[in-house]
């Protein structure tokens, strides 16, 4: 210990008056402390900066949308791209039904191919070199010669290493390759036998048609039924994007002319203002005549009427007669999709004709308008040329999804762990489980993201795929990456905060109430799980809503694992739900934020989904504090 | 033989069965985590280690670290031998023989040479977070533990903690992206046109104008920092608190300043404590991928921070690469083939590896500190 200086000592033990150095020191940690305060401000009042200015600019895009009657437009529109939609899943339906009875004939004819394909993609370098060799008038005899025999090299090479063939005879795959080892080097014919396979699969599918010539001409027929509503949309979309882009242009332009008079206003020489202040006047936009774009598309008004009750009419003629017998699992899969679909679409074109009769252009947009439409909008579609939608409940479903999936896993788990750790785990036990849940917490989100890539989606599909796990809603997995598969990896990164923070709540519980449990007889499971457990209940409750939040702001691994399809589940399928991908507030920030310009709507609108984010967060983590207080107690 | 404690505990004996069956299906769960996370790190280890280690002296793939990231070819030459070049040597391959002895050309972005670009990034990131965060972190934990009373400005700091501890990540990412990329004042003779607000310097051309950092290592320090402040700030403040409350007193009773007590009789002795637990917090710093995405990161940069820098202090306003970023591009930006599984899961276990060492060190030396400072 070094000894106090004489004149730290000879200091007078009352403090002076004003300036003192002790309190200096002192103010200076107090401001250190300050500044968590500073920093939680900043976030919240930078959030709000970028943010608030999204719902004016989401509105000014909404109105534009409204005046230059895109909206009208999307009336029509919508219900055309669901009739297209209907319309390729009943083709989907045929074409499966038609291949899947032609599956022998496709396989081999593709398989054939592959292995043409395969040795042509490996020789074609050379065979290039060759072409372009021949072109000029005399090549030389050597240089002909180094190519063929490059080619021949090549050649054996390519047939070492084959896609395999199992729906060929050993014998037919011979002949292919033998016929490629054959083929001079300027040749460029596929070998007989593989045009015989494919003219095989024609006549096949010429063969399984036949039957279903009936089914044909009807889904035609339903394919048609939109063709007067078809090439109304594509007039009027012409027109009206014709006024969108001169208002855009317009608004950019106005935007301009007021960061110049900004500028002239701040110029310093008066040459330099009035300069400024020149351009902004020739910058001056006018705001474009859209009024007779907007009445031509209005005057289409009882036309779309028309082609809608049109299609209503016909298509409720023909759903009778839609239904097929089809043999093939995938067809069937296919066409009962269809038919699902069918009676909601009706409805839609049976509602239409009135709305677009009361659809009125100079009805004003309110801000109310945008927050409801940023609220409840169903669709999330940005840098589409048509109009950005910012709706957030696709992002908040997804985000939502998964952490139900997570918490579902990690609470049993991760509670449980804590209380057999805590409760009847040996010492040395405890040495070993805790180190490597801690050691769990520590390892990285983009880590467990890069393995669910990698390792679990590849795993988990391949589980789903097995015939003994068909019965499970959403098995086999269509896609690799998707809400379950997250759910999985962020459940592993929450057990332990659950774990610990639950083991901390039990490990509280005053040793009195068991002490007094165990005297009064009770076993060490009663004495667990009716007095200490329930003791530590809302501490064990603050553990999992601290995982809660957690899960919801995780950011890596569903940007990575989740699939990224900007898409509310489709929830018909029940739990499969819970297999399909799906997009999440963290992730879409993490996405589109490095790509958006800074201050355009959709910057400002990512803004705002973590606005939601972070109040959902202090939320959750409120809630949690209240709870780990009430333990206190 | 019916021990004394079973004749007490009549119950007992009964539900042996069920009492052994909870048991275990506990004991089920726990070692469920423990046997998941330990076969993925095997499967990490497994699949990396290659990339790494080699069987042939010195066993360690130095190369592989302390190599630039680039580019990976992969082409036939003309013998047919398939070969795989980063791109500088693929350069030199192809000024040599020519292109006519190039097949099958592939290239695979990021997948070749090494990774010394990630690494020193993540190390400067980390480094000038953790100095940033724990200047300011052990300050506010001094005042909360030293000098605080029960006082609404306390209250006030002890909430702001609580929930800076919850903001999520990518939340830190948006107001750095939003504060030090965009908005925090910097002094210069050209403010940018998107400054906030410019200040007129006195008798000079030079204002300072609030227009930010750039994405640069400053802005990507100092999100990080304020990222980990509250962590830093809870562990200092219960290393400081465990410092028996004796030692104050007795170095106030022989005369010594507020201050000079804790110089003197508090700080050295929290110290070590205060170092063990930021361990913790470096772990999190070079992990976290989402509040460096837009502040600091690059995917691809050819030269390391300091190489073609007149001014040092110029590294602190260039970008660097991270390796839980580049993880990020390895994963999301290039397929998946046999050609790039060296680089992914050569980085990946690279970066487990160290993240294990941390993590493993810094429980060891928080055991160790505990059993040396008992008073």
């Amino acid at each position: 210990m070094s000894v106090v200086s004489s004149s730290e000592i000879s200091r007078p033990p009352i403090q002076r008056k004003g300036f003192s150095y002790d309190r200096l020191i002192r103010y200076f940690f107090a401001s250190n402390a300050g500044l968590t305060i500073v920093i939680l401000l900043l976030i919240i009042a930078f959030l709000l900066k970028e943010g608030l200015g999204f719902f004016p600019g989401y509105r000014r895009e909404l109105e534009i949308y409204r005046i230059t009657g895109m909206e009208f437009v999307d009336l029509s529109r919508t219900n055309l791209t669901s009739h297209e939609q209907l319309t390729s899943l009943l083709n989907r339906a045929y074409f499966a039904e038609i291949n899947g009875q032609a599956d022998r004939e496709l396989k081999r004819s593709t398989e054939a191919a592959a292995l043409v394909a395969d040795i042509d993609d490996f020789t074609a370098s050379v065979r290039d070199s060759y072409f372009s060799a021949t072109e000029e008038a005399a090549p030389a005899a050597e240089v002909i010669a180094r190519l063929k025999a490059q080619y021949a090299a090549l050649l054996s090479l390519a047939i070492k290493d084959l896609p395999p063939s199992p729906h060929l005879t050993e014998e037919e795959r011979k002949g292919i390759i033998d016929a490629m080892m054959q083929r001079p080097i300027d040749n460029e014919d596929t070998p007989e036998f593989v045009t015989k396979l494919a003219g095989e699969y024609a006549t096949a599918r010429q063969k399984f048609a036949a039957p279903l010539e009936e089914a044909r001409t009807r889904i035609d027929a339903f394919e048609a039924a939109g063709s007067e509503l078809n090439s109304l949309v594509g007039e009027m979309t012409s027109l009206v994007r014709v006024s969108k882009d001169a208002l855009n242009k317009s608004d950019i332009l106005e935007r301009e002319r007021k960061s110049l008079l900004a500028a002239a206003a701040s110029a310093k020489d008066p040459a330099t203002r009035e300069r400024l202040q020149q351009e902004a006047k020739t910058a001056l936009a006018e705001v474009p005549d859209i009024r007779e774009t907007t009445e031509k598309v209005l005057a289409k008004k009882s036309q779309c009427s028309e082609a809608h009750q049109k299609l209503h009419q016909s298509i409720t003629g023909l759903t009778a007669q839609l239904t097929f017998s089809y043999q093939q699992a995938e067809s069937v899969k296919l066409q009962r999709a269809a038919l699902a679909a069918m009676p909601a679409f009706l409805k839609e074109l049976e509602a239409a004709p009135a709305k677009i009769e009361a659809w009125n252009a100079a009805e004003p947009v309110h801000l109310s308008a945008a927050i409801h439409s940023f609220l409840t909008g169903k669709s999330w579609v940005t840098g589409g040329e048509w109009q950005d939608f910012y709706g957030i409940l696709p992002l908040l479903t997804g985000s939502l999804m998964i952490a139900i999936v997570a918490l579902l896993i990690a609470i049993p788990v991760g509670i449980g762990a804590a209380i057999y750790t805590n409760q009847f785990a040996s010492l040395r036990e405890q040495k070993l489980i805790k180190p490597i849940i801690e050691f769990i917490q520590a390892i990285p989100s983009v880590v467990l993201g890069f393995i669910g890539i990698f390792i679990l989606g590849e795993a988990l599909r391949t589980l789903s795929t097995s015939p003994a796990l068909a019965w499970f809603p959403g098995f086999p997995m269509d896609e690799r990456l998707n809400i379950f598969t997250a759910g999985c990896l962020l459940a592993l990164m929450s057990i332990p905060t659950i774990f610990s923070l639950a083991e901390d709540a039990i490990n509280n519980v005053p040793a009195a109430y068991s002490e007094a449990s165990e005297a009064l007889g009770a076993s060490k499971l009663q004495t667990t799980f009716r007095v200490v457990v329930p003791a530590a209940f809302s501490g064990i409750l603050a553990a999992v809503l601290l995982g809660f939040g957690r899960v919801i702001g995780e950011t890596m691994v569903v940007l990575l694992v989740a699939g990224n399809r900007i898409k509310i589940p489709d929830f018909s399928a029940g739990v499969g739900a819970f297999f399909q991908p799906a997009h999440t507030m963290t992730g879409i920030i993490a996405q589109e934020l490095g790509e958006v310009p800074v201050g355009s709507v959709h910057y400002r609108a990512l803004f705002v989904v973590g606005i939601l984010l972070f109040a959902i967060v202090l939320g959750i983590n409120a809630t949690a504090h209240h709870f780990t207080r009430k333990m206190k107690h | 033989m019916i021990s004394e404690e079973t004749l007490i505990r009549k119950g007992t004996p009964k539900g042996k069965g069920l009492d052994l069956g909870i048991r275990t299906m506990f004991a089920g769960l726990t070692y469920l985590i423990l046997f998941v996370a330990v076969l993925l790190f095997c499967k990490i280890c497994w699949d990396g280690a290659p990339t790494l280690f080699s069987t042939k002296a010195p066993f360690v793939n130095v190369s592989f670290l302390l190599d630039k990231n680039q580019t990976l070819h992969v082409f036939d030459n003309p013998q047919g031998e398939r070969l795989q070049l980063p791109a500088s040597e693929y350069m030199a391959y192809v000024k040599t023989n020519g292109e006519a002895s190039v097949f099958n050309h592939q290239s695979f972005s990021y997948s070749g040479g090494g990774i010394i670009g990630p690494i020193v990034g993540t190390l400067l990131l980390t480094v000038g977070s953790i100095i940033i965060a724990l200047f300011f972190g052990v300050s506010a934990a001094i005042y909360l533990s030293e000098y605080a009373k029960d006082s609404p400005f306390i209250h006030v700091v002890r909430l702001a903690i609580l929930n800076l501890a919850g903001v999520p990540s990518i939340v830190f990412g948006l107001f750095g992206f939003s504060v030090f990329v965009l908005a925090v004042p910097i002094i210069t003779d050209e403010p940018s046109s998107r400054s906030l607000f410019t200040l007129p310097l006195f008798a000079s051309d030079y204002v300072i104008s609030f227009q930010g950092w750039n994405s640069s290592l400053m802005a990507g320090c100092a999100t990080l920092a304020c990222m980990i402040l509250p962590v830093i700030i809870t562990a200092s403040e219960e290393s400081l608190k465990s410092v028996p409350q004796g030692f104050r007193d007795a170095s106030l009773a022989l005369g010594a300043t507020r201050w000079q007590t804790i110089r003197r009789s508090v700080l050295p002795f929290s110290l070590p404590g205060i170092l063990t637990s930021s361990l913790l917090a470096i772990t999190r710093v070079a992990g976290e991928t989402a509040p460096i995405m837009f502040t600091a990161a690059v995917a691809a940069k050819d030269d390391l921070p300091w190489e073609g820098m007149s001014n040092p202090l110029d590294i602190l306003s260039s970008q660097v690469q991270a390796l839980p970023y580049h993880i990020y591009t390895l994963a999301a930006r290039i397929p998946n083939s046999e050609y790039t599984q060296r680089a992914q899961y050569g980085s990946v276990f690279v970066f487990l590896l160290l993240v294990a060492l941390m993590s493993f060190s810094s429980m060891y030396l928080r055991a160790k500190v505990r059993a040396k400072l008992k008073w």
